[in-house]
């Protein structure tokens, strides 16, 4: 039976001609998991809201949704409010309560229902979802991943029989994306609930869906199992395909007649059906990485930091080296100071041992004006810690507000900028109004005015799609290739593969080695792409999607001879 | 060590913070002063440990002894004249003994608080109150969530600013104060952007639904009624003992108290086992524990 039947709905925003959704036609099948992916700004969100009308968007709107056979607005709002789960996005916005236990409760109060009732429904969540050994903590004692995972607990303990996730672990490290991907998982395989879900971690996600539904433009553009859509997507040579997992790229990437993988699980079968058993002979291209003191931009010398007198070290002996013109990215699990280390740079927090050079200079000696202008630039996790004005030109202007500039030289200069960041047609939109991707050029814009040096990225990629990906990695090509140096922190070990220089493993408060990207990526094991996992038994070099198909027809063609 | 008495559901811990904080406020008997601030002390070292200790010496000693001294420099009604200050005032006998004993008691009166913070939690506060106005314990607990929340929001936007040389911390007092209103800004933009997302999670989690309920997860069981029970019966004592004159003591012009009886030894013994109703529960949890782990 169906759960949800989506006929011809078309919906625009206000005082906007285009339509957001464009005749959508869909149908769930109940205990379905179905993934809905696109660009940001595809209509997905939208989409999405209008399955539950407490959350559905003002504007125009035509064709109608049914649930459960019965048309959605006729449907009384107590049902609503516990058949439809809705999880959003942002971990901490959607807590409400200052307990975990009290969190739980929440909606099941807003249902009216008496005390025992709730204690056994509380109980049972929180046994299933391995709440128990948090349950009497206050919520800000929580973890991103942990927050998350309490408000799809606090849903689930409504008993809905269809679970709507809006980008639920975009803004979690990838252990605990993971994590809630199980657990999500786990919901429709255990409790049979109907799992609708918009997502851009697809190489975790699309291994596990039933059903993919591709967006674009307000429109679906294919629609049915992974496998099938992935084809349908790479015959078309469909920009939306880069959305696909690694084996599938690199499958459409060599021509064969086997079914496609869509796991590296099946991506490895498949590869040793292809590459055969002719081991590919090991290249052993070490390139010798050496670092010249010549270029050096910043140095760290064997830094320690904690952040009370009685607290263990953050910081352990660190020790770091970023060139000009290098892209330089620090990975690592949670927890393991790479953030912090990140704020010693920027002086924000100061060590107690050892000493930070900027250009040769102590940075502890510099004043901030010295240090932060054409200097050294920060970019903050959460872009909107810097917007203050209404407009993204304003707040462009706001940022040279302070320096003694011909009026001349500030609107060329922001002209520069802009052109460079892509930001020219956003520039009457008000910050907060743009996209995540969006918020976080307009931020890039911000700090490139003061013209930095070096470039101190914290988790840039959080929260982006693909295509937003690309366009940062190029943005911060061109930097480096006008000799800026660039520092990131990330945990997207495909983006650092794909666009670093050089790449640094941090653990346990310093940095444990350190390569050139491919290099890096081909000396870890587990640490890596999925390309690399998929094709590491047979060539332990290739890292990304572009080297393992390179890979596959190298040896095709050595087969054939 | 853990708190036995803080186990005990919140009425109770309600009811015996009220009344030992009433009494240790209107009762100024001596003996019942004394009782009532050793009992304040003992307990709050108990909760607290050590720190509570240095906190009480270094802290409340010398404020008991200021006290103690600045009322009979300005008050000078009483019939003992000890001596004459240098501009022509008495200082009397009472009122040395009045500010030794206001001084106490405020002492008391603050050591019983801090005892009151650390059991009554901020979960216990809003279920009692949120038993007369269920959506004023919801607010509460908002409240309790976003301060702490918005308290780190702003130093993530002071950070952020200050990589832009513009925190509260860098330039002048003009600059600084500038950049102060800009953080702030920045910060109320933020919250109501936020909040809309925090509308939405109500929203869709059926917040507005006639009919709410409050959840709690205390129990009311039968260690909290025989808790209960002889609160009250102490504090029926007691109240006895106030009807009959025998709780107060009289300072000006001369010091007079009731004569010790039978009746008024009995009152101080039930306000003795009150104030140290925690502290007997903690030792008897103590000894019963120790006892079965022996056995078994």
């Amino acid at each position: 039976m169906e759960i949800y039947k989506i006929k011809e709905l078309s919906f625009s925003y206000p005082q906007k001609d285009k339509e957001a959704l464009a005749n959508i036609n869909l149908n769930v099948e109940r205990g379905e998991f179905v993934t809905v992916c696109g660009r940001s700004g595809c209509g997905k969100t939208t989409l999405l809201r209008h399955l539950k009308t407490v959350l559905t968007p003002y504007g125009k709107r035509s064709g109608k949704i049914y649930f459960m056979g019965e048309l959605l607005e006729k449907l009384e709002q107590r049902v609503q409010a516990s058949q439809i789960g809705y999880v959003l996005q942002s971990p901490d916005n959607q807590i409400v309560t200052d307990k975990v236990w009290h969190e739980l409760a929440f909606g099941l109060e807003s249902l009216g229902m008496d005390n025992k009732t709730i204690r056994l429904r509380v109980a049972e969540m929180a046994s299933f979802f391995g709440i128990h050994t948090w349950f009497h903590k206050n919520v800000t004692e929580l973890s991103g991943g942990q927050k998350q995972l309490l408000n799809l607990a606090s849903v689930m303990a409504m008993q809905p029989s269809v679970l709507i996730l809006d980008e639920p672990t975009s803004q979690l490290d990838p252990i605990a994306a993971m994590d809630f991907i199980e657990t999500v998982k786990k919901i429709n395989r255990e409790l049979g609930t109907t799992i609708i879900m918009t997502e851009h971690r697809t190489e975790e996600i699309i291994p596990v869906t039933d059903r993919l539904v591709v967006m674009e433009e307000g429109c679906i553009t294919a629609d049915g199992s992974p496998e099938s859509v992935g084809k349908k997507l790479s015959k078309e040579k469909h920009p939306m395909f880069f959305v696909m997992t690694s084996p599938m790229q690199i499958y459409a990437g060599v021509q064969n007649k086997l079914p496609c993988p869509v796991s590296v699980k099946d991506g490895r079968k498949w590869l040793d059906l292809i590459a055969g058993e002719t081991e590919v002979k090991k290249e052993n291209s070490r390139a010798a990485y050496g670092k010249s003191s010549e270029n050096t931009a910043i140095e760290m010398k064997d830094v320690w930091f904690k952040y009370r007198k009685d607290m263990p070290d953050v910081i352990k002996g660190l020790s770091l080296k970023a060139g000009k013109g290098q892209l330089y990215c620090i990975v690592g699990g949670n927890g393991s100071g790479k953030t912090t280390a990140l704020s010693l740079i920027s002086g924000i927090c100061r060590p107690y041992r050892g000493k930070i050079l900027i250009g040769g200079k102590n940075t502890a000696k510099m004043n901030p004006e010295e240090l932060f202008y054409n200097n050294l630039g920060v970019l903050p996790q959460n872009p909107q810690a810097l917007f203050v004005k209404k407009t993204v030109e304003q707040d462009l202007y706001e940022m040279l507000s302070g320096l003694k500039l011909e009026k001349q030289e500030k609107e060329s200069r922001i002209r520069e900028v802009v052109e460079l960041t892509e930001l020219n047609d956003l520039l009457a939109m008000h910050p907060y109004d743009l996209s995540g991707g969006e918020q976080q050029k307009a931020a890039l814009a911000k700090v490139l005015l003061r013209k930095p040096r070096i470039l101190l990225l914290d988790e840039p990629t959080k929260g982006l799609d693909g295509c937003f990906k690309e366009k940062l990695a190029e943005l911060l090509k061109g930097l480096t290739r006008q000799g800026a140096a660039v520092i990131a922190v990330s945990h997207d070990i495909e983006f650092c593969a794909r666009h670093a220089d050089v790449c640094a493993m941090f653990f346990d408060g310093s940095i444990i080695t350190e390569n050139t990207a491919k290099e890096f990526f081909a000396g870890n094991s587990f640490y890596t792409t999925a390309a690399n996992r998929m094709a590491r038994h047979i060539c332990k070099n290739a890292v990304t999607v572009e080297d393992v198909i390179e890979l596959c027809r190298k040896s095709k063609c050595r087969s054939n001879i | 060590m853990r708190d036995a008495f803080s186990d005990f559901h919140p009425v109770i811990n309600f009811v015996y913070f009220t009344a030992v904080i009433m009494s240790g406020m209107f009762f100024l008997h001596p003996v019942l002063l004394g009782i009532s601030a050793v009992s304040a002390f003992t307990y709050s070292v108990l909760l607290n440990g050590k720190r509570t200790v240095k906190f009480n010496v270094f802290c409340l000693v010398p404020m008991l002894l200021f006290m103690a001294v600045i009322n009979p420099a300005f008050n000078h009604q009483g019939r003992t004249i000890l001596f004459y200050l240098k501009n022509g005032n008495p200082v009397t006998l009472e009122s040395i003994l009045y500010g030794a004993a206001a001084a106490v008691m405020f002492v008391t009166v603050i050591l019983w608080f801090s005892c009151y913070n650390a059991v009554m939690t901020s979960d216990k506060f809003i279920y009692l109150f949120g038993r007369i106005i269920p959506s004023l314990s919801l607010i509460l607990s908002m409240v309790l969530r976003f301060v702490p929340r918005y308290r780190a929001q702003i130093k993530v936007i002071s950070n952020a600013q200050k990589c832009i040389g513009r925190d509260v911390s860098q330039g002048n007092i003009i600059k600084r104060a500038q950049n102060g209103i800009r953080i702030l800004s920045v910060m109320t933009t933020w919250a109501l952007e936020n909040a809309i997302e925090t509308a939405d999670s109500m929203k869709s989690r059926g917040y507005g639904l006639p009919k709410r309920t409050s959840f709690s997860i205390f129990c009311f069981d039968g260690r909290d009624k025989a808790a209960l029970a002889a609160i009250i019966a102490l504090i029926a004592v007691l109240l006895a003992g106030s009807a009959a004159g025998l709780n107060t003591i009289r300072f000006f012009p001369s010091i007079s108290a009731a004569r010790i009886s039978f009746f008024s030894i009995g009152v101080f013994c039930a306000y003795l086992i009150l104030c140290m109703l925690p502290v007997f529960i903690n030792i008897a949890e103590n000894i019963k524990w120790k006892y079965i782990k022996s056995r078994s």
